[in-house]
C-alpha cells in the first residue's frame, strides 16, 4: 500500500515517461519520414519482352460485347484498304478524315472514338480500334493528309502486305501470324469489331487468347524463303 | 512420324545437365528459357519404334523431373501447295 | 527451309506460348533478340537519321532496299517507339532526283563527270587556292549529321594535314550556345544526366523547346511517367502556345528574351525562401560575374572574350536584388505568382526537377548567358547529377554531341582539348602523325564570320558536307551573293539538288545513312554503330572517303592510309586514343556492334550515366559526393549575368517579332522529309502563324496571304490562324523547313558573342495583308 507521497511520484513519474517517450516516438517518426528515400540505383536493366503476352488479353473484358456487335457487309473495310494508309506493313497509318482542329497533340481527341471504336456518321464509317491507346501523343506518328500532290516524285517500292490465304498448316489449323507483334499485341483492336478489315475479321473474339491457338510465324506457303542465319531458332542438334 | 513439342522440367539446378544431355540425343532439339527451370523440347521421329524408343530414352534421364506435352503434328494429309 | 522444319518451329512456338502462359516474363535467349520475320525480310538495327533524341531502329531489309522501319524495342532510348519522320526515314533514300554522279559547272551549266575526275578537280583546285592565298582561303563546312569518321577524317585533314582552323559544322548555329554554357559552369561539356532522368524526375520544365513535336519520342515518355506516377507536372514556359502546352499541366507564355530575367527572378525567389542548399553551394560552388554589355556580333571581324570574375554570395544576392518577381513581371509577362510557382517547383526539397531546352535557350544573342542561369538555378538547390534532378541541354542533329563537339570540328576545337592549348596540339600531332607545327595555335573563323569571309574574299574555297547553308544562313542575301562571287569555289557534297548545290561549283553524290557505315552520338552521350545495310545509289561515296580520297590526292597517303573495308574500324581506334581515361572513355567498336550503343565515359565495361558525383561516375576522385571535375577546383560556377534586350527590339516601322523553328513532320530544310510522300503531304508548304486578334486586325483569314517585311528581305506566306500553334499578340512564327519560301533572307545574323551562335527566334518585322 503506497503512500500518498509516493502514489504522487509515481504517476508524476508515469507522465513523464509517457511524455518523454511521445517525444521520441514523434521525433523518431518526424526523422524518418522526412529522409529522402534511399534511391535503388541498381535500376533493373531494361528488358524487353516481345513477344508478350500481355497485349492479347486487353479489351479482353469486352470479350462479350463483341458478341453482340453489329455486322455491316457494307461499311466493313477491307484489307486492303487498311494497308493503303500505310508506307508499309507496319507503319503508323495518316489520318484518313478531316480533322477538327489542329491543336494538341491527340489524347483525347482521337481517343474519343479511337479508344473504342464505334459508327461515325460524319464519315459514315465504324471507327477503327488503336491497340495503343495508352500512347498519348497521337500526332507524333499519325500525320494528317493535307494534298494528293508530291513535292518530288519517288522510287520507293511499296512491300507487298501479308496474305490470308495459305496460312494454315494443315486443313483446319488456326492460321498463323503473319506480321510482326511490335505495337500490335493486342489482336482484338483489328480482328475484331465493326471496323475490322473483313478478310481478317474473327468468328469468335470470345476466346481471348488468341495466342493459345495463333503463333508468329511467317508464311509457310512460299518455300523458297530462306531463313536468314541470324535467325536460328534452335541450336542445332549435335 | 510425329512432330512433338514438351515442356521439359528438370531437377532443382540440373538445367545445364540436362540442357547438354538432351542436345545430344538423337531426334531432339530443345530451347533452354533463360530466366527460369524449363526447356522447351521439339522431337522429330520417324515412325512409331523411333518414337517410342524416344520416349524411354526421356524417362530414362535422371535429372529430368517431368515433363508436359504441348503440341502434337501427325503429316498424314498432304496439303496441296 | 521446308516443310518438316516449319512444322518444329510451330511445335517449338506452342511450347514457347504454353510456357509464357504459365511464366509470365519467360524469357528464351533467341526469342528476344530473333525478329520475326515478314516475308523475306531482314531486320538490322540502326540509329535514326533524324534528331538528337536517337532513337534505335531496326530496319527492314529485302531485295536490297530498306522498306521498313520498326522501333528497336532493345533501345533504351525509345523502347520500341518512333515519330513519324523515325518511321518514314528510309523512304528519304528513293526520291527520283537523287543524286546520281559527280556534276562540275561549267560556263554556268551543271556537268556530269566520273568521281575520279570530280575528285580530282577538288583537290586541284583546292591547292590551288592554297598556293594562291594561302592555307587559310580554304574552309570545309560540315554538319551535326555527319558520322563520326566524316567528322574525324575532315578534323585530321584540315587542321592537322592542311593546317588551318577553317573548319566549322552546322552545329556552331544550333548548339554552340550550349557549348559554351556547358564549359563556362562545368569545364565540360555535355550534359551530366541521362535519359532515365525522365523515369525519376517528379517535375519537367521545358524552356522554350516544343518537346511534343521536337523530341517527340522524349515527350511520350515523360506522358507514360505521368500517366504511371499522378504527381508528375510538365510546365511549358514558351513564348508561344504549342502542342507541347497543350499537353502540359501547366502553360506560361513570356516575351522572347526575358527568358533571362525570368531565370535570375526564380533564383532570387529560391534565396529569398531559403530553399538554397546552403552545404551544396559552399562546398562544390564558386561565383563568377563575366563582363556585360557584350555586343551582337553584328559587324565583320566582331571579336569577344569573357573575363571570370570572382564575386561572394553577398554580391550575387545584391545582384539579383534587380530581378524580384513583382519588379520584372512587366518586362517578362509572366506574373510575379507564376514565377514563385516555378520558383517553388525548383525549390521544394522533395522533388526531384529536370529541366529541358533546346533551340529557345541556344538561338539567342545571350544563349551563352541564359544557358549559364538555368544551371544556376539547378545548382543553388544542389539538383543536378542524381536521377530525376537534371539541367538537361536537348541536341537537335542526330550527331552535333557525337561528331561537332565530340571529335570537335569547330574552329577551336581538337578532338581532344582546343588548338590554343600546347600540349593538345602536342597530342594531336603525335596520333595523326603531324608536324605540330602544323596545328594553328589561334581559331580562325566560326560560322557566320566564315561566311563573311567568303564574301570579303578572305576565304576563296568552301567544301560544304551534309547541309544546307543557302537555306539556313541567317540575313540569307548576303550570304548567297558572297558564294555567288567571282573567283570563289564552292564544292557540296549532298545526296539531293538544293539551293545549295545551285550555287556549287562541284557537286559530289554522297552515300547517304545506311548505305555506309557510320556512328552517330545523341544527346544523352550515347554512341551508336551502324553498318552499311544497302549499297550507296549510282556512284555515291560517303563523305568519309572523299575526304580521305582528296587527302590521298594532295599528298597524305601516310595520314589516311586504310582500306575501304577496314577504314571505319581503324578510324574509331584512332579517335579513341584522344578521349581515353575515365572521364571521357570511348567503348570498344565491339561493344557498339552489339549493343544499343554506350554512353561515354565508358569505365570498365560500363556506360556512364551521370557524371560528376562519386556514386555514379568512376571519374570523381572526391569519393561518394560531387566532383565538378571539369573545372580545376573541382566546383562548379554559378554565374551572375543580367538581362539584356535582343538587338533588333520591334519599333514604330517594325512593330512585329519574327520566331522561326520546325514542325514535327519536317528536317531542317526538308531536302529529305518533303521528298517522302507522307511527310510531304501532311504539310506541303511553310505558313505564318498569327494570333486571331491581329488577323482580325488585318483582315487576313485562314490560309490568306499575309506579306512579312523586315529590314533585310521580304516573303508571301499563306496565314495559318489557331492551326498547330498560337503566337501571342505582336508575334508571328514561320517554320523554315521550305526552300520555296526562304524565311531566313528576313532573319538578323545576330550571334551570341560567347558562342557566336545566331539567334534565329526574334527579329524585328512587319506584317501585312498582302
Amino acid at each position: 500500500m503506497m503512500t500518498m507521497r509516493k502514489k504522487r511520484f509515481f504517476t508524476i513519474g508515469i507522465f513523464i515517461i509517457l511524455m518523454i517517450s511521445s517525444i521520441v516516438i514523434l521525433d523518431v517518426s518526424l526523422i524518418s519520414g522526412s529522409e529522402e528515400a534511399e534511391l535503388n540505383f541498381e535500376k533493373e536493366s531494361f528488358s524487353p519482352s516481345i513477344p508478350t503476352e500481355s497485349g492479347v488479353f486487353r479489351r479482353s473484358e469486352f470479350a462479350m460485347d463483341y458478341e453482340n456487335m453489329p455486322e455491316n457487309e457494307k461499311l466493313a473495310r477491307k484489307l486492303k484498304d487498311y494497308y493503303s494508309n500505310r508506307a508499309y506493313p507496319g507503319a503508323p497509318p495518316t489520318i484518313s478524315h478531316p480533322l477538327l482542329s489542329e491543336k494538341g497533340i491527340g489524347a483525347q481527341s482521337c481517343l474519343q472514338c479511337h479508344e473504342n471504336g464505334g459508327y461515325v456518321d460524319q464519315f459514315k464509317a465504324y471507327a477503327p480500334v488503336t491497340p495503343h491507346p495508352e500512347m498519348l501523343n497521337c500526332r507524333q506518328c499519325h500525320v494528317a493528309v493535307k494534298t494528293d500532290e508530291l513535292f518530288v516524285s519517288t522510287n520507293w517500292t511499296k512491300m507487298s502486305h501479308p496474305d490470308v490465304e495459305d496460312n494454315t498448316a494443315l486443313e483446319g489449323s488456326p492460321p498463323v501470324i503473319p506480321h510482326t507483334l511490335q505495337m500490335r499485341e493486342n489482336c482484338l483492336a483489328c480482328h475484331a469489331g465493326p471496323a475490322a478489315p473483313k478478310e481478317i475479321k474473327v468468328t469468335h473474339a470470345l476466346r481471348i487468347n488468341c495466342r493459345q491457338c495463333h503463333v508468329p510465324v511467317k508464311d509457310f506457303t512460299t518455300l523458297k524463303i530462306e531463313w536468314d542465319s541470324t535467325d536460328q531458332f534452335f541450336r542445332k542438334p549435335k | 512420324m510425329p512432330v512433338k513439342s514438351y515442356l521439359v522440367f528438370p531437377h532443382i539446378g540440373k538445367k545445364k545437365a540436362l540442357s547438354d544431355i538432351l542436345v545430344d540425343m538423337s531426334w531432339c532439339e530443345i530451347l533452354p528459357a533463360e530466366n527460369e527451370e524449363l526447356i522447351v523440347l521439339v522431337t522429330d521421329t520417324e515412325n512409331e519404334k523411333e518414337e517410342e524408343k524416344c520416349l524411354n530414352s526421356l524417362n530414362a534421364i535422371p535429372e529430368l523431373d517431368h515433363y508436359t506435352l504441348v503440341s502434337g503434328f501427325e503429316e498424314n494429309s498432304k496439303k496441296v501447295n | 527451309m521446308n516443310r518438316r522444319e516449319f512444322i518444329r518451329k510451330m511445335a517449338a512456338a506452342s511450347a514457347i506460348t504454353a510456357a509464357a502462359t504459365m511464366f509470365p516474363g519467360i524469357v528464351f535467349a533467341e526469342e528476344q533478340t530473333r525478329d520475326l520475320p515478314e516475308g523475306d525480310i531482314l531486320w538490322k538495327k540502326s540509329p535514326c537519321r533524324f534528331c538528337g533524341v536517337g532513337c534505335g531502329l531496326k530496319i527492314g531489309l529485302q531485295n536490297g532496299k530498306a522498306v521498313a522501319v520498326k522501333g528497336d524495342p532493345e533501345s533504351p532510348v525509345n523502347k520500341g517507339l518512333c515519330c513519324v519522320k523515325g518511321y518514314h526515314s528510309v523512304m528519304a533514300l528513293y526520291a527520283k532526283d537523287r543524286l546520281k554522279k559527280p556534276l562540275v559547272r561549267k560556263n554556268g551549266k551543271l556537268v556530269e563527270t566520273s568521281m575520279k575526275e570530280a575528285l580530282d578537280l577538288v583537290a586541284s583546285k583546292m591547292q590551288e587556292t592554297i598556293d594562291k592565298h594561302g592555307k587559310n582561303a580554304v574552309s570545309m563546312y560540315g554538319s551535326g549529321q555527319w558520322t563520326i569518321p566524316d567528322g574525324y577524317v575532315a578534323s585530321k585533314f584540315m587542321k592537322g594535314a592542311i593546317g588551318t582552323n577553317n573548319l566549322e559544322a552546322n552545329a556552331r548555329l544550333c548548339m554552340a550556345s550550349a557549348v559554351t554554357g556547358f564549359l563556362s559552369s562545368f569545364g565540360m561539356d555535355e550534359p551530366m544526366g541521362c535519359y532515365e532522368d525522365i523515369d525519376h524526375a517528379d517535375v519537367f520544365v521545358l524552356w522554350g523547346n516544343n518537346m511534343a513535336e521536337m523530341h517527340p519520342v522524349l515527350f511520350s515518355r515523360m506522358l507514360d511517367q505521368r500517366l504511371q506516377r499522378k504527381n508528375v507536372k510538365i510546365i511549358d514556359l514558351a513564348t508561344r502556345t504549342t502542342r507541347t502546352s497543350t499537353a502540359a499541366d501547366r502553360s506560361i507564355l513570356f516575351k522572347p528574351q526575358t527568358d533571362l530575367a525570368i531565370a535570375n527572378a526564380i533564383c532570387y525567389e529560391i534565396i529569398n525562401n531559403g530553399w538554397v542548399d546552403t552545404g551544396f553551394v559552399k562546398n562544390h560552388c564558386t561565383i563568377k560575374k563575366g563582363k556585360t554589355n557584350i555586343g551582337y556580333g553584328l559587324e565583320d571581324k566582331f571579336a569577344f572574350k569573357d573575363e571570370a570574375q570572382g564575386i561572394d554570395f553577398e554580391e550575387f544576392k545584391e545582384f539579383l536584388k534587380d530581378y524580384k518577381p513583382e519588379d520584372v513581371q512587366e518586362l517578362t509577362g509572366v506574373s510575379a505568382k507564376d514565377i514563385k510557382y516555378l520558383a517553388y517547383l525548383y525549390g521544394s526539397p522533395n522533388k526531384k526537377v529536370t529541366s529541358f531546352w533546346c533551340m529557345g535557350m541556344n538561338q539567342h544573342t545571350r544563349g551563352t548567358w541564359i544557358n549559364n542561369l538555368v544551371y544556376n538555378i539547378h545548382l543553388l538547390v544542389g539538383k543536378i547529377s542524381t536521377p530525376g534532378n537534371s539541367p538537361f541541354s536537348l541536341t537537335g542533329q542526330p550527331s552535333a554531341c557525337g561528331t561537332v563537339r565530340e571529335v570537335g570540328t569547330l574552329t577551336h576545337k581538337l578532338p581532344h582539348g582546343v588548338v590554343m592549348n600546347e600540349k593538345d596540339r602536342k597530342m594531336a600531332a603525335e596520333i595523326w602523325k603531324v608536324p605540330v607545327e602544323n596545328i594553328q595555335p589561334k581559331p580562325s573563323l566560326h560560322t557566320v564570320e566564315m561566311f563573311r569571309a567568303l564574301d570579303r574574299g578572305d576565304v576563296r574555297f568552301m567544301w560544304i558536307q551534309v547541309t544546307n547553308p543557302m537555306v539556313t544562313m541567317p540575313k540569307l542575301n548576303r550570304y548567297r551573293e558572297g558564294a555567288l562571287k567571282e573567283d570563289r569555289f564552292i564544292v557540296v557534297s549532298d545526296v539531293y539538288p538544293t539551293p545549295t548545290t545551285d550555287i556549287a561549283d562541284v557537286i559530289l553524290p554522297s552515300a547517304m545513312w545506311i548505305e555506309r557505315e557510320g556512328m552517330y552520338g545523341n544527346s544523352e552521350r550515347r554512341t551508336q554503330h551502324f553498318d552499311q545495310l544497302v549499297d550507296p545509289y549510282g556512284e555515291s561515296m560517303s563523305d568519309t572517303w572523299q575526304i580521305i580520297e582528296v587527302a590521298r590526292r594532295m599528298g597524305f597517303e601516310k595520314q589516311f592510309p586504310w582500306t575501304y573495308e577496314n577504314h571505319i574500324e581503324e578510324i574509331w581506334k584512332e579517335y579513341s586514343l584522344f578521349h581515353k581515361g575515365a572521364k571521357h572513355g570511348m567503348a570498344p567498336l565491339e561493344v557498339l556492334k552489339s549493343e544499343a550503343g554506350a554512353q561515354w565515359p565508358y569505365v570498365n565495361g560500363k556506360s556512364t550515366k551521370w557524371r560528376f558525383h562519386g556514386k555514379y561516375d568512376p571519374a570523381c576522385s572526391k569519393g561518394d559526393t560531387y566532383d565538378f571535375y571539369g573545372k580545376p577546383d573541382g566546383k562548379a560556377w554559378i554565374w551572375a549575368r543580367p538581362y539584356e534586350p535582343a538587338p533588333e527590339e520591334p519599333d514604330k516601322e517594325y512593330p512585329f517579332l519574327l520566331n522561326t523553328g520546325r514542325v514535327i513532320e519536317h528536317w531542317h530544310t526538308g531536302s529529305m522529309t518533303r521528298r517522302i510522300p507522307v511527310l510531304h503531304q501532311a504539310v506541303p508548304n511553310a505558313y505564318v502563324e498569327l494570333h486571331p486578334e491581329d488577323a482580325k486586325k488585318m483582315g487576313v483569314i485562314n490560309g490568306g496571304k499575309v506579306k512579312l517585311t523586315s529590314r533585310r528581305g521580304e516573303i508571301e506566306l499563306p496565314a495559318s490562324i489557331n492551326e498547330r500553334g498560337k503566337p501571342v499578340r505582336g508575334h508571328v512564327f514561320v517554320p523554315f523547313f521550305d526552300e520555296g519560301l526562304l524565311i531566313n533572307e528576313l532573319t538578323l545574323d545576330a550571334f551570341c558573342p560567347i558562342s557566336k551562335q545566331p539567334d534565329y527566334k526574334k527579329c524585328a518585322i512587319k506584317v501585312e495583308k498582302a
